[in-house]
């Protein structure tokens, strides 16, 4: 719980200090790569708040992100709309998706609501896979990015643009922890810890893991508008159930239920992706380049790993470390 | 066109024979469900694997009959190997894990099989007893197809009477029941358990085998015959044999009319069916009734 947690604003500020430093020193490629970590997290931290925080595990989640992506495609494209009036409308679109597929899911728990999300992201993909007004399995290309020329900024170029990925990542990041720390999000927790009793109590629990999934659907649509400014390009592949799956894996490499653990994942596995399938990485840890075509069995392998050994993530390793500092420290005085 | 009784029944006839391929995938995923709410999300990949399997086999034997043989039980010995390296010492996590890791396999096993048999697309011949064609109700028909349809009838068959006749079906129709008082009655459940998944493994395989000399071979050939699995799992509640051919004939007929009835929404008639299922019957048309 961010709530009661000591480390959670300086590991977030570490996390921005981090990212400000790598923006600041670095060349065209790095500034695209902020640019998609940015966007990771924005994706991570929403799934974070029903994974983490109202215990829906959804397997499903691409589907936002192709609908807030697909919708920043036709508005722009289609209508002209300029790319943050279409970013806005896709964030409704997204939630509009979310409360519908929200109402089949919700009604079950644990491995059948994975399974539900899972075919119901499913859906999503096969229809943009179909969909000929959509470009099928082409996709769409030409989404512009917004126009900052009153600022004296061109968002084409990576550095403004990954500037602004990183801000609107910051700006989630603090409507989300308002979200968690209100009482809405302690009911949340209250919900994943013991359902029937919060029931009980009376509590209208559907309707807040109704809530609860509209909201990470929203965001998670914001950030496939984002995704799709920052390629000038979406296909049906962004919402496949594998994209749901990594970024879930995103989760729990940076530790459940702590926001920056979701930011921090994000970073880890866009960095080990980018190097992975990269030659150059083998050939420097002195193996051939051509292991980088097979990067997705290291990364498989990666998963495995991290689903067996992390417990709870990176950042609860750090927040234990942390608690026996702190330990030690009373001790010593 | 829909209603002339020649299309009618080669249509009927495709749809069962997907149906039958879809019984054998999802059976093996049911019912384990059913005992140990698990999912094994690397189901699809054992299906790729045992097409290999069958292509490599074919290649080195050249029969198709050593392939139908040896090829599933490949599939079963990985599926033990599993099962004895990663899934025994899962069981206490949580259901999330245990789907993540099989969800990590998949990428390990469609770049494992790139690695051993190349990213091109392979076929094996149809067997030379079964190249032929044959008349049913006065329409032709390729008499492989009807092979596939009488493998998976003969399955049914077999698990019907297994679950029904034999000591361990019991076992395991009580596993899914209601484990902990199986256990408790001093049955050993993990054991059941393990042959249950390893038997699902070997029908995953099987399937596989006998898809190869119809659907082409690929790296990818996984992902989506996964995905109608767990559809057939979840529209027929998992844990019930009943569940599992009702959920696969419904499917297989739906995909294959809607294909040609409505190719422009294809899969989407599929998932239109689930959420209308899901929304009258959340845990799927026949739900395994729990007592606790």
């Amino acid at each position: 719980m961010p709530g009661r947690d000591p480390l959670h604003l300086p590991a977030a500020a570490a996390l921005v200090v981090a990212a400000g430093a790598a923006w600041y020193g670095g060349d065209f490629f790095l500034h695209e790569v902020l640019a998609e970590i940015a966007i990771f997290a924005i994706f991570a931290m929403s799934l974070d708040l029903l994974v983490g925080y109202a215990g829906l595990v959804s397997l499903g989640h691409a589907a936002f992100f192709a609908a807030g992506a697909y919708a920043t495609a036709s508005f722009t494209v289609f209508l002209g709309w300029p790319a943050p009036a279409a970013t806005v409308a896709a964030v409704g679109c997204a939630a509009a998706l979310a409360a519908v597929a929200g109402v089949f899911a919700i009604r079950v728990g644990g491995v059948f609501f994975i399974m539900i999300t899972l075919a119901l992201g499913q859906m999503v993909y096969a229809y943009f896979f179909k969909a000929r007004e959509f470009g099928a399995d082409d996709g769409m290309a030409g989404i512009p990015r917004p126009d900052l020329a009153a600022l004296g900024l061109d968002a084409a170029e990576p550095h403004v643009f990954s500037a602004l990925t990183l801000i609107a990542a910051v700006a989630v990041w603090v409507l989300l922890l308002v979200v968690v720390r209100s009482p809405f999000g302690a009911m949340l927790v209250a919900i994943h810890r013991n359902e029937s009793r919060v029931r009980a109590l009376g509590c209208p629990v559907q309707r807040y893991k109704l809530a609860a999934f509209v909201l990470a659907g929203a965001i998670g649509g914001f950030a496939g508008s984002l995704i799709a400014q920052h390629t000038g390009f979406v296909s049906p592949d962004l919402g496949f159930w594998t994209v749901s799956g990594e970024v879930l894996i995103m989760v729990i490499v940076g530790g459940m239920g702590s926001l920056v653990g979701a930011a921090l994942g994000a970073a880890v596995l866009v960095l080990l992706r980018h190097e992975l399938s990269d030659g150059a990485f083998w050939e420097a840890i002195g193996l051939s380049a051509d292991l980088a075509s097979y990067w997705q069995f290291v990364m498989g392998l990666f998963f495995i790993a991290v689903v067996l050994l992390a417990g709870d993530g990176l950042y609860g390793r750090l927040a234990s470390i942390a608690r026996r500092g702190r330990r030690l420290r009373r001790r010593g005085a | 066109m829909l209603l002339e009784p020649g299309f009618l029944i080669v249509q009927t006839l495709n749809g069962l024979q997907l149906s039958m391929l879809l019984f054998l995938l999802s059976i093996g995923l049911s019912v384990v469900f059913g005992m140990m709410n698990f999912i094994n999300l690397a189901h699809g990949t054992l299906y790729m694997v045992g097409a290999y399997l069958a292509l490599s086999t074919v290649r080195w034997f050249d029969s198709f009959w050593v392939a139908l043989a040896l090829a599933p039980l490949g599939v079963a010995l990985i599926g033990a190997l599993f099962y004895a390296v990663l899934l025994r010492h899962m069981q206490r996590q949580s259901p999330m894990r245990q789907v993540l890791v099989t969800f990590g396999l998949i990428f390990v096993g469609f770049d494992a099989v790139r690695m051993v048999w190349g990213v091109l697309p392979h076929t094996i011949p149809v067997p030379e007893t079964l190249a032929g064609r044959v008349y049913v109700l006065g329409e032709v028909y390729p008499a492989y197809r009807l092979f596939i349809i009488a493998i998976g009838l003969a399955v049914l068959a077999a698990l019907y009477a297994g679950l029904e006749r034999t000591r361990l079906g019991a076992v395991v129709r009580a596993g899914v029941d209601d484990r902990t008082m199986v256990a408790a009655l001093g049955i050993d459940v993990e054991r059941a358990f393990f042959l249950v998944f390893c038997l699902g493994c070997w029908l995953a395989g099987l399937a596989g085998v006998v898809s190869a000399p119809v659907f082409s071979i690929f790296p990818g050939m996984d992902m989506s015959i996964l995905i109608l699995t767990l559809i057939v799992v979840v529209v027929g509640g998992p844990g019930s044999l009943k569940g599992a051919v009702i959920g696969s004939l419904v499917i297989g007929m739906v995909d294959t009319y809607g294909q040609v009835v409505a190719p422009e929404f294809a899969r989407v008639t599929i998932y239109a069916l689930m959420a209308a299922v899901l929304l009258v019957r959340p845990h799927g048309l026949f739900p395994v009734r729990r007592t606790h």
